[in-house]
């Protein structure tokens, strides 16, 4: 295979695409989504739930001017005392400090509760830490030394964007591809192209790379704004900046070039088959349901995203991928194309 | 030089071209003609190594066109025009023709001088940047003639090439091809075009399935008609038919309109003692001709044959 032929073929096909306002719209608009809109509309609202879920303890400047050990407390009000090993029901407390209490049907404000059982309870802006809750509400607290829910459904959805990040490289080529394929076959123009001395490896070759390069380039352009804004909404609820991790950079580098190749070489079949690009279109975009399956089984906390699962999942993909492109270059010959391809 | 032995194409059940043996000489003009379908372009895609013939075998300039390594070689001295110009319609005529000259291995100052002499001589030089898509079918059709010629093949294969083109077009198209003949380049003409065959072609191949007949026009007129003469002459009477039939090397003759169809082997060395008989019998001679059958009589001969 000469690789400048290859070369040539990819250059002419990309002059082509940057004449195609639909291809030159959904190089533009799906990386536009993928980085901005997509963090916004995804993220924020997730931020929004949670509050501030720093782990940083509130400074609440307490001041306790009683102290209580083994007490049974019931109706009443109470501020600025400390109870220890206590059990509190139907109780108001104000800036109070409860360690190994169990709290029933309390209302507590600017307080700390510590190994205390809360239950039927509602907490405002206390520092709160390894306190088991049943039935209870809090509101504006800082839970110390342990992941919220909400905390842990944000690390989710920031795994889960992965599969709209590889969404970008998949259906990309899904847009080309059909063009570039089924375009050459409504114009014709396959014909003087395969009587030309190139080989049939170099001219699939060379329309792949004109399809992978413009694919994944949107993609990986899109990551950079994509992760800076991840960062910037997630960072301060996390206390961290989750973007990039290692799932992330096995996921742009080796996942998404194997799924770009996987929906190219699945688009060079269905264009051997159909004479629409429409048609090819949605026959090539049945490509993401295997990444959509593997990411609602992590969204649904079947299996946790880490870096094992993920490498199985490549692992599958470059088999798959495999299999597809050899089925292509069977499919991509001379004669095939020009007696099947109609 | 194009041979072929034994030729054929099979497509499942279907048979497109069966033991086809021609040959075609280095610097001939072959018209190919037949009905749609006859096999034709299946024929030239088998000699342009698109696709494989099921049995027999072609050489394109001594190159086997079943070799692999061959096959390469022999799709880089040839130049294809397609039954469409298949060209990429958003790119300009000058891009559709240099992506091509770089396939063909043409070095950039190559390309460039070659590009700008086919467009000049096509009169499209001045519409080289616009997207082809703007352009006419008959300047497409310039541009895809270009595309086949850029690299300057040994042996160029057209698949109609005036097929929908308004006659000035076809007449610029077959124009070229003359000059392409007068340089002495070897051409593969498929073509429904009877009139365009008989002025362009050396040589004529008939083709329906299996090769029918193959000559240069005036062999297929006399293979299928023999040679005659036309003689109109005022006063003529049976007795000077007779006359004229007891000539040894006659083999018929017909009197009809006050014309003499007479066939005749050796009409060169034969017409004087024919019209001495005429005229020693009183004839009075107005024109002495060769009975011609165009091509169109012969592909009608042999293809109504056929139905």
């Amino acid at each position: 295979m000469r690789l400048d032929k290859v070369w040539i073929v990819a250059r002419k096909d990309m002059s082509e695409f940057k004449t195609n306002k639909y291809i030159v719209f959904s190089l533009v608009l799906m990386p536009l989504v993928m980085s901005f809109v997509l963090p916004i509309a995804y993220l924020v609202p997730i931020t929004m739930l949670t509050g501030d879920n720093s782990n940083v303890p509130l400074d609440l400047h307490i001041n306790i001017t009683s102290r209580f050990e083994g007490l049974n407390v019931e109706n009443v009000s109470v501020s600025n005392a400390s109870f220890v090993k206590s059990n509190l029901t139907n109780v108001v407390a104000q800036s109070c400090i409860f360690e190994n209490c169990t709290l029933t049907d309390v209302l507590a404000r600017d307080s700390v509760l510590l190994n205390t059982t809360i239950d039927r309870s509602y907490v405002i802006r206390s520092n709160i830490e390894a306190s088991p809750r049943t039935d209870s509400t809090l509101s504006g607290c800082v839970i110390i030394g342990e992941t919220s829910r909400t905390v842990n459904m944000l690390k989710t959805f920031i795994d889960s964007l992965l599969m709209f990040f590889i969404l970008v490289p998949v259906m990309i080529p899904t847009i080309i591809a059909s063009y570039s394929f089924v375009g050459e076959k409504l114009n014709k123009s396959l014909e003087p192209l395969l009587a030309t001395p190139t080989t049939d490896m170099e001219l699939l070759a060379g329309k792949s790379l004109s399809i992978f390069i413009p694919s994944m380039a949107a993609a990986w352009i899109s990551l950079v704004p994509f992760v800076v804004l991840v960062d910037l909404i997630a960072g301060p609820v996390l206390g961290y900046y989750p973007l990039p991790n290692i799932i992330w950079v096995v996921g742009s580098f080796i996942l998404a070039p194997l799924f770009c190749l996987l929906s190219i070489s699945t688009n060079v079949l269905v264009s051997s088959r159909v004479n629409d690009v429409r048609a090819s279109q949605q026959i090539g975009s049945l490509i993401v349901l295997p990444l959509v399956v593997f990411f609602v089984i992590t969204i649904a906390g079947l299996i946790t995203l880490d870096l094992f699962y993920m490498s199985v999942f490549v692992m599958l993909i470059a088999i798959v991928d495999a299999a597809v492109v050899y089925l292509s270059l069977k499919v991509f010959r001379r004669e095939e194309i020009l007696i099947r391809w109609k | 030089m194009i041979e072929t032995v034994e030729l054929t194409k099979n497509f499942k059940e279907v048979t497109a071209v069966e033991d086809l043996t021609m040959t075609i000489k280095d610097g001939e003009v072959f018209g190919f003609i037949g009905p749609n379908g006859a096999g034709k372009t299946t024929t030239v895609r088998m000699l342009c190594c698109l696709i494989s013939p099921s049995r027999g075998s072609a050489f394109v300039n001594g190159m086997d066109i079943a070799h692999p390594n061959d096959r390469i070689k022999i799709r880089g001295i040839i130049g294809l025009l397609p039954e469409t110009p298949g060209l990429y319609e958003s790119l300009s005529a000058q891009r559709n023709l240099d992506f091509f000259a770089q396939l063909y291995g043409l070095s950039s100052t190559v390309r460039d001088r070659r590009i700008k002499e086919l467009l000049t001589t096509l009169d499209v030089w001045d519409r080289r940047n616009d997207p082809v898509a703007k352009f006419s079918k008959g300047m497409k059709q310039k541009i895809a003639i270009a595309r086949a010629l850029v690299h300057e093949p040994e042996i160029l294969f057209l698949d109609e090439p005036t097929s929908g083109l308004d006659p000035q077009a076809s007449l610029t198209v077959r124009n070229y091809l003359l000059d392409l003949k007068k340089e002495g380049r070897t051409i593969f003409l498929n073509t429904h075009n009877l009139d365009e065959a008989e002025k362009l072609c050396d040589k004529i191949g008939v083709i329906q399935r299996n090769l029918l007949a193959l000559g240069s026009p005036e062999e297929l007129s006399s293979k299928f008609w023999g040679k005659a003469t036309v003689i109109e002459a005022r006063s003529l009477t049976p007795e000077m038919v007779r006359a004229v039939e007891s000539i040894p090397s006659v083999r018929r003759v017909d009197l009809a309109e006050g014309k003499l169809l007479v066939e005749l082997d050796r009409p060169d060395l034969n017409n004087p003692l024919i019209v001495r008989t005429l005229v020693e019998r009183g004839a009075e001679i107005e024109y002495v001709s060769e009975l011609k059958h165009g091509l169109e009589d012969i592909y009608l001969k042999l293809i109504g044959g056929q139905r």
